[in-house]
């Protein structure tokens, strides 16, 4: 064992810990080596000095200070169990999570650019309701304005302003409006 | 078989509130001991050791005893506020050695050598180069423990000024048992050769 190694060892030496063969060739090199015992004592020394330094005492105000807070905190805990939140409250509550306040807020443009859009007749064609299938003997009458005629016809390459929507709804009123026609017909030579 | 400790957690946990208390009464001097060596600051070893406790006092519901030490719960979030509060300070650059627990801000030490002082007649015993040395050397160690490195430091005072053993300061650190071991060795004989003058 050299100086180095035997350096390793105080701590386990100091504490006891070190096996059989470790602790002989450790105290063989101490006995040997002047340096080493000489600076292994210090280091006992200075290991026992540490341990005997005294504790630190608390202030006489730690520990009053300390419940007091940890009272102010075990109330604030159980205001927080202890409240029941209802009507406003509990809905104001509930919109402090962020998620629920941005769905909130999202759902709330939905619904005020739904209502915009449906009431300016972009979304769902009104006329569309007021179409009449009549009897044979009469032409089908396709609303009034003069949008839905153009669709009647099939014309999808003009488009006026607001107009958005409406490819997707053409093909379906097209067609519908061709069968009810063709059955409409069908059954008036049968004889009605 | 559960510790003391544990057992306190339990009972706050089942709805014992001075069980808590209890705790904390049998922690104090440790923790502000342990606190104070390491950070080298007496008065502020008392904040952080109330917000120790304030915050094992909110996590309480979720301590299981059995699994980990209440004591090396303890001294692990002691640690993580000290090493905030040393990086905080030293941030601001405001790190000074003015607030330092030697220079009789070891408990009362003031006091109790001016009562020793005081009583010297009535004590035969009492001598005061002797007491000087004593002070003199305990200033030094605290100045020398104060020096070390973070990573050594807080091995060393967990072992020698707390008591706790290698597997407690392993699980605390979050080190391996080898690096403990070796950290500590390497602490003592840092603190060894800058006590020299004095040992």
């Amino acid at each position: 064992m050299n100086c180095q190694q035997a350096e390793e060892h105080f701590s386990a030496h100091f504490e006891d810990t070190l096996d059989y063969q470790t602790l002989q060739g450790f105290e063989e090199h101490l006995a040997a080596c002047e340096a080493c015992q000489q600076e292994y004592d210090r280091f006992q020394e200075s290991v026992k000095a540490v341990q005997q330094l005294p504790q630190i005492e608390p202030s006489p105000y730690f520990m009053p200070t300390l419940l007091q807070r940890i009272s102010e905190e075990r109330s604030e805990i159980k205001g927080i169990k202890g409240t029941t939140a209802t009507g406003w409250k509990q809905l104001v509550d509930v919109f402090r999570r962020p998620v629920w306040a941005f769905s909130g807020i999202l759902a709330l443009i939905l619904a005020v650019t739904g209502t915009y859009l449906y009431q300016d007749g972009f979304l769902f064609d009104r006329d569309a309701d007021s179409t009449v299938v009549t009897p044979a003997s009469q032409k089908v009458q396709v609303a009034t304005s003069p949008v839905v005629t153009r669709r009647a016809v099939g014309d999808g390459s003009q488009r006026l302003p607001g107009d958005v929507t409406r490819p997707s709804v053409r093909p379906l009123q097209q067609h519908y409006i061709l069968k009810q026609v063709s059955y409409t017909n069908a059954s008036t030579r049968g004889g009605l | 078989m559960l510790d003391l400790d544990d057992e306190l957690m339990e009972r706050y946990q089942k709805g014992d509130e001075g069980a808590f208390t209890l705790l904390v009464r049998r922690h104090q001097q440790p923790l502000i001991n342990f606190i104070a060596r390491f950070i080298n600051d007496r008065d502020n070893a008392e904040d952080l050791a109330q917000e120790t406790f304030i915050r094992m006092f909110k996590a309480a519901h979720r301590y299981k005893p059995g699994r980990a030490q209440f004591k090396t719960w303890m001294y692990h979030i002691a640690k993580n506020l000290c090493k905030n509060e040393i990086r905080n300070r030293e941030r601001r650059d405001k790190y000074r050695v003015d607030n330092v627990v030697n220079s009789g801000s070891e408990g009362h030490n003031d006091t109790e050598e001016i009562d020793l002082i005081a009583n010297a007649p009535a004590n035969p015993a009492f001598q005061p180069e002797v007491e000087l040395e004593r002070k003199e050397l305990r200033n030094a160690l605290q100045k020398a423990i104060a020096e070390l490195p973070e990573q050594y430091r807080l091995p060393l005072v967990l072992r020698d000024l707390q008591g706790l053993s290698y597997d407690e300061i392993s699980e605390v650190l979050e080190l391996r048992s080898g690096t403990t071991k070796s950290r500590i060795n390497r602490a003592r004989l840092m603190l060894k050769d800058k006590l020299k003058p004095f040992i």
